[in-house]
């Protein structure tokens, strides 16, 4: 197997969904491991901008005079200036699984000095399954050289359809803006060579910078929620995404995995910008963490559509109280649902399951 | 920093405890690391064998008769012919630590050839808290160069106080004997380098191979249950402590952790010899498993001796069904808290408040 490279997995299959305001030379770098696949580039801010990309991706851009024009009203759920615009794409794409990568991340090194394709990990992440129900020492049991340990029960070796992958990044790790303030020269250099699956009933901070999902088992989840120019609050717009799909994800039976593979984060926000940004969200986190950990959505729910409908009540009753913003968010992630369904009419699909 | 020998940690609040039924020339390995450590080796099988212990080590030694000479009928929960016994080598500690390995552990290197000192990695984990409530991406946000990460809530990051350091094993795998009979030549050669808290609500397989604890917070709970000569089942023994653990930590608010250290595991178990010894466990656990995921302990259990005898009452009324064995096991282990009180008399040591680990 030394040596051979294998046809690009899931070549037909999987969309790459970019947000940019600026040129993505960084696609070069990543050229060998993307150049197969189709991006979905939604540019942000000034629609006049013109965004260049490199010669040979085959992609589609959307500004927000495209967003407006393909939503009409329903366009008011995406946000603008702020990179939240991305679940745009995850929208409109017609593929089975997505890849969403930020602008400033780059390929990453693994300890023994080869590059690392992190499109290809999370694909193999994405089709084998995961193991929620019951914790495994040695992580994954479905990769190489690695397997169920004694003590786990037989009958959950097979598994559960994995609908998120969420990868890491060496580098700048993604702190939030206080400790990024006490630890401005903090590294994240510690390469962790293990995928694992975030076990049922506990929610996690899903970062969007290296993320990939079955949009047939999840899409619908993967709203980001309002950030940006006239909100309240801006960075935790993958993590409302995150807290959201996790409930629907324990609730549909589905996995989450996290860890491999790595990117190598090169930009590090400004701390200052970022704590104006998050402020609220510090204190208003204290309370939609509680909320999101004891959610439970009715058994009638067996779509994510129906699933993310029912949250959507559930955060107008029990967080408005927190501030109006949430009565706002709630009713856009009515409008988000209302929308996906309008331009991916075929609703309801059974999750397929996945082999090992 | 670099360079630096730090003096071993908690050398007089922590006990190595070994099972074991052959002599314990694999110390020799660990010297560098273990001898500032009082030992207490827990002999199983035949008393009348003499196990040489390397010179230079400061050991307490029990055996067969021993055990029931110290706990007269109360005997009857420590195991015989397997080495669950080991749990009697918590019982009889004075410490507040405990570390106990399998006799066929070795020290392992780490990716750069270095030896790994398990037990420092150990302590390290035990002295910095838990985050069971909310997981953190990066693991152990108190290691050196991570922290928690962006959307992690600030009121969780104190932590939880860290109860129990389960620690890996490269080379040979802890496999159940179907997968090591399907899967002879598997060795476990990937370093993961990290530590983590396994979730509250979540349940994982124990093994006590290479596994430290708080012996003040969570004592009690660690008992490895009835096995080998006489008893329908084996190579459950960790995992039962495991389970009764996880669900008394959970109520308890404490923090489980996994992941470093590794050691070296050297001996392939006897697949055929292992299958017999589980057989009955492969279908039990299936009914054990839903069981310890259902339990909830009422909030009047506050210290872990409470938790356990209302487990013990809960095992009773509910897995009997499924096999005698377990009525028997579960009035074990009421046996096992009484003979722990009546040796570790303070009683209370268990509702010691936790000392804040520091970061």
């Amino acid at each position: 197997m030394a040596g051979q490279k294998a046809a690009p997995l899931l070549k037909d299959e999987l969309d790459i969904v970019i947000p940019t305001i600026r040129n993505l030379d960084f696609l070069e770098m990543w050229r060998p491991f993307f150049e197969s696949y189709h991006l979905i580039i939604v540019q942000d801010g000034d629609p006049s901008k013109t965004i260049k990309v490199p010669e040979g991706f085959d992609y589609e851009l959307y500004n927000r005079n495209d967003i407006n024009r393909i939503l009409g009203p329903k366009a008011s759920c995406i946000s603008f200036k702020d990179s939240a615009c991305r679940c745009f794409g995850y929208m409109v794409s017609k593929k089975k699984y997505i890849y969403t990568i930020d602008d400033d991340c780059f390929v990453a090194k693994n300890p023994s000095g080869e590059d690392i394709n992190a499109l290809e990990q999370h694909i193999k992440n994405l089709l084998s399954p995961s193991t929620p129900h019951f914790f495994n020492t040695l992580y994954d049991p479905y990769r190489d050289g690695a397997d169920f340990v004694r003590g786990y029960p037989f009958s959950l070796r097979e598994g559960v359809p994995t609908a998120v992958s969420h990868g890491l990044w060496l580098n700048i790790p993604d702190y939030d803006a206080p400790t990024q303030l006490v630890k401005p020269r903090e590294r994240n250099t510690r390469y962790v060579d293990a995928v694992l699956t975030i076990p049922k009933g506990t929610i996690f901070p899903m970062c969007g910078m290296n993320l990939a999902f079955n949009r047939d088992l999840i899409g619908p989840a993967m709203y980001f929620g309002l950030m940006g120019d006239g909100q309240p609050i801006g960075r935790y717009d993958d993590m409302w995404a995150g807290w959201c799909t996790k409930v629907i994800c324990d609730h549909l039976n589905l996995g989450v995995k996290t860890g491999l593979p790595y990117i190598w984060h090169s930009k590090a926000s400004n701390p200052f910008v970022n704590l104006k940004k998050e402020y609220k969200g510090i204190y208003w986190q204290e309370e939609i963490i509680p909320f999101f950990q004891s959610v439970t959505l009715p058994k009638e729910c067996t779509t994510v559509q129906q699933c993310y409908i029912e949250l959507a009540k559930l955060v107008k009753a029990k967080l408005s109280s927190v501030d109006p913003y949430f009565t706002k968010l709630a009713d856009a992630m009515v409008t988000w649902i209302e929308a996906w369904d309008e331009l991916n009419p075929s609703g309801d699909k059974l999750p397929n399951g996945a082999a090992k």
